[in-house]
């Protein structure tokens, strides 16, 4: 079959790259019902089955089920060394043969776990579905993340993470006027905020000034621009939102109010100008799975309506561009808009109130599961010595690869 | 070094239209794998070409000069042959090898034309038996030598009999001969040879050793070009290259017009002796010619992906979307990055220069760079096509690398996993021609 294509009309496909919107969708389905977490740090003594078993443990234990009411789970697990398959899970808790699947997206990984948990419930399929998430980077000894293999390529270049991000630390430099300075401001924050997370691997102030005089690790970002190799595993317990009241916390659940994923290219390096995502000053997967994310939750003014979010911060340029693509502020203004307090604790937005990867270290699996872990326990009102003030919206975010995927999670209070 | 000196050489003219490669060196890369048909790949060149690689012996350059000949003459397909010498000796640490040795490379394009700018009248060889130097496969991993007094006995016989022989069979005289561009490794022997030889002052080239050492096979073709930017018209040359026996070619320069035209394009050897940096320190020198072992960063390779890649990642190519004209790389990918159109795409050579967009100088790498950090830089290339690659002869790159900054690509070793040479590109900063 001949199939001949005509010239493309450009306003058609910036049309068909809009958010299409979908006839039922996710929003106001499903209910968290517990959650936990591990502590985050080095954790020479425990091995990626200890963290997942406490982590699976707890959750279960703040939900006031047992393991054996889970019907189905999603693991994120990012490296091939922390476990492969479902039958990870299995050997941590012994389920009798019920359905696992291990998610891998990156450092999305967790958070798309927890969004096919979703739809395990939602769908109907199952009833009680656990979504959990665990990495243990420590044993592998590396400095740095072990390497991961773009196409498995013989000789094409693959930067290291941290030079990933920082050649669009470099390029915003040169666009906003940005300085490592503006950079170490989100090091200073997050980790002011860590202090008050007793999970939190890193609970120590630092300054501006300790963070410029760090080593570097990949021009321009040095030592403390960079998350830290931790070890860390979180749960959560699904259930259909007219199910969750019979459960521990009763009327006191949270609502699923949008997942989104959003994928881009695995080699931003290769965007030829004019292409979606040539500037390395913004991140075109994170734009994407926030409005995708926001039309589903009907959120019409984020940083308004989002009283807190984890916002990803594997390194401190990251951040500043995510709050950006997130809609917290105009593209540029990321950096003033942190300097002014816009992004603090008690802020407009709160930005990483948990201290964010900064703080916890960023065992890649994880993560996301982490972050709904913290955001559910702020709107619960319950995140003790941390609370974000009337806390009802809150929104978690991973991007991973070379700012290839993205997810997005918006979760509110039972009403 | 001699896709460079292959690529200088080819500078304005086709490769496709070139119909051979002949590659001379003593450090081949493999013993049992050729290494012309790898940079006849790089420069593009057809596949109906004969390759050659022409090892062993410091005059591989010269016989492949001479065979070079004898192959256009013989056969009339054959029109042109473009001549790589090559060398990389690594000497043994300590000796005056390591004192004396310097890496180079040359290309001389030898052609079948009414118009050129030098033609080569005549040659003549003599094969010698020598004690030295030499090298066995996998025993000697430098070069060895017996007493080097009969080597500079036997080398100062061969040299002058092979070109006084050259004079005699074309009945000409010393005073006959403008410029002698012959192998020499001990800098006084040149002199003697020339005194021997009855040339007239100033005719026997021997500006670079004190420069730039023992160039290995490439020297003759260095003495030969670096002599030509300023051609004697009508000047009778001789080029001659020496081990195992010796050869000497004569030559004629014919248009000196066409002759200053081609050395005015190219960077010839001032403008490379000009980009050449100093290296940091001793311990930098042994890390990079591996005389240092230490615990390298290890990738795999795949002989699947460097055959399927070929054109992508030897010869530079990208893909242009015939759909939005977008050009990009690499050549993988079958929709397109701007306007997502589907399996639109065709073949388009990329440019070898090109501006940095972004970069980062990376100090994180699972193994140890030994010279870090290492600027992965995201090149728009002229014409077209972003790229990432790494950066190499960068000095001080906190200072040195800017967004903005032009670079040029190079063609380089870039890790040896799978105990296989893996090559690809990296970048520098341009470099002027001439």
């Amino acid at each position: 079959m001949l199939i001949i294509i005509g010239v493309v009309d450009q306003k058609e496909v910036e049309n068909k790259r809009g958010i299409k919107m979908v006839k039922k969708g996710i929003a106001n389905q499903v209910a968290i019902i517990g959650c936990d977490m591990t502590k985050y740090g080095e954790l020479w003594d425990k091995s990626q089955y200890d963290l997942l078993f406490e982590a699976v443990r707890d959750a279960t234990k703040d939900a006031g089920i047992t393991k054996d009411d889970i019907d189905a789970t999603w693991v994120g697990i990012f490296y091939y060394f922390t476990g492969l398959s479902g039958a990870t899970v299995e050997d941590v808790l012994r389920m009798d043969g019920k359905p696992v699947t291990r998610t891998e997206n990156y450092c999305a990984s967790g958070m798309d776990a927890f969004r096919n948990a979703c739809f395990g419930v939602a769908s109907g399929a199952y009833d009680v579905v656990l979504a959990c998430g665990v990495e243990k980077l420590t044993d592998e000894g590396s400095s740095g993340l072990p390497g991961f293999k773009i196409f498995g390529h013989p000789v094409l270049p693959i930067p290291s993470a941290p030079a990933m991000f920082s050649m669009a630390a470099t390029r915003s430099f040169h666009e906003y006027g940005w300085t490592r300075e503006d950079l170490a401001r989100v090091a200073v924050k997050n980790h002011s905020n860590g202090v008050h997370h007793p999970k939190a691997h890193f609970r120590s102030e630092i300054t501006i000034d300790q963070a410029l005089r760090a080593p570097m690790i990949a021009d321009p970002l040095g030592r403390f621009d960079c998350c830290a190799m931790s070890d860390g595993a979180a749960a959560l317990i699904l259930t259909r939102v007219e199910d969750a009241p019979s459960y521990a916390h009763g009327d006191n659940y949270i609502v699923v109010k949008a997942n989104a994923i959003s994928c881009y290219t695995n080699t931003p390096w290769y965007v030829p100008q004019g292409a979606v995502g040539c500037d390395f000053t913004h991140f075109p997967a994170t734009e994407k799975a926030a409005a995708m994310a926001y039309k589903e939750a009907g959120i019409t003014d984020p940083r308004k309506e989002i009283d807190l979010a984890e916002v990803h911060d594997c390194f401190t340029i990251t951040e500043l561009l995510n709050c950006q693509d997130l809609q917290f502020c105009d593209r540029g203004q990321a950096a003033e808009e942190l300097k002014n307090g816009t992004f603090n604790w008690d802020g407009e937005t709160a930005v990483n109130p948990s201290g964010g990867l900064k703080s916890f270290g960023h065992p890649i699996g994880s993560t996301g599961c982490r972050m709904l872990t913290e955001v559910t326990k702020h709107l619960q009102n319950r995140a003790e010595g941390r609370q974000v003030p009337d806390a009802k919206i809150g929104l978690g975010h991973n991007l991973g690869g070379a700012f290839s995927v993205c997810s997005v999670s918006i979760l509110g209070q039972a009403k | 070094m001699a896709v460079e000196a292959g690529l200088d050489c080819l500078v304005g003219i086709d490769p496709k239209s070139v119909d051979g490669l002949f590659f001379a060196t003593t450090t081949q890369v493999y013993t049992e794998k050729g290494s012309a048909s790898l940079i006849a790949t790089v420069l593009d060149m057809r596949e109906d070409i004969i390759t050659i690689d022409f090892t062993d012996s410091l005059k591989a350059g010269t016989t492949a000069v001479c065979r070079a000949v004898d192959t256009i003459k013989a056969n009339k397909d054959i029109k042109s042959i473009l001549i790589i010498a090559s060398d990389t000796r690594k000497p043994e640490p300590g000796t005056m090898w390591e004192f004396s040795f310097g890496d180079s490379a040359a290309a001389l394009l030898i052609a079948e034309e009414d118009l050129l700018p030098v033609s080569i009248e005549d040659y003549y060889s003599i094969s010698a038996n020598i004690a030295g130097p030499w090298k066995r496969p996998d025993k000697d991993k430098f070069i060895r030598t017996f007493e080097v007094k009969i080597d500079v006995q036997i080398y100062t016989q061969s040299i002058t009999k092979v070109m006084s022989e050259l004079l005699k069979r074309n009945n000409l005289q010393p005073e006959d001969i403008g410029g002698a561009a012959y192998y020499y490794n001990i800098p006084k022997l040149h002199g003697r040879i020339a005194k021997m030889m009855k040339f007239a002052g100033g005719v026997a080239q021997n500006g670079v050793f004190f420069q730039l050492g023992d160039l290995g096979t490439p020297m003759p073709f260095i003495l030969l070009i670096s002599s030509l930017r300023r051609p004697k018209p009508d000047a009778k040359m001789i080029l001659a290259g020496y081990g195992d026996g010796a050869d000497a070619i004569l030559l004629q320069v014919r248009d000196k017009a066409i002759l200053k035209s081609v050395s005015k394009n190219r960077m010839g050897v001032a403008a490379h002796q000009k980009s050449m940096i100093t290296l940091k320190n001793y311990d930098w020198y042994l890390e990079n010619k591996e005389l240092l072992e230490k615990d390298r960063y290890s990738r795999k390779s795949s002989a699947v992906i460097h055959w399927r890649e070929t054109q992508s990642l030897l010869q530079l190519y990208g893909i242009k979307c015939k759909n939005c004209g977008t050009i990009q790389y690499p050549m993988m990918f079958r929709s397109c990055y701007k306007c997502r159109a589907d399996d639109q795409m065709e073949p388009v050579k990329l440019s070898l220069k090109g501006t940095i967009f972004t970069f980062t100088l990376d100090h994180l790498i699972g193994g140890g760079y030994y010279d870090t950090p290492v600027p992965r830089c995201v090149i728009d290339l002229d014409g077209g096509g972003r790229i990432l690659l790494n950066m190499t002869e960068i000095e001080n790159p906190q200072e040195n690398v800017q967004i903005g900054m032009r670079v040029e690509l190079t063609f380089r070793k870039q890790h040896e996993s799978a105990d296989f040479v893996n090559y690809y590109w990296s970048c520098r900063p341009e470099r002027g021609r001439k």
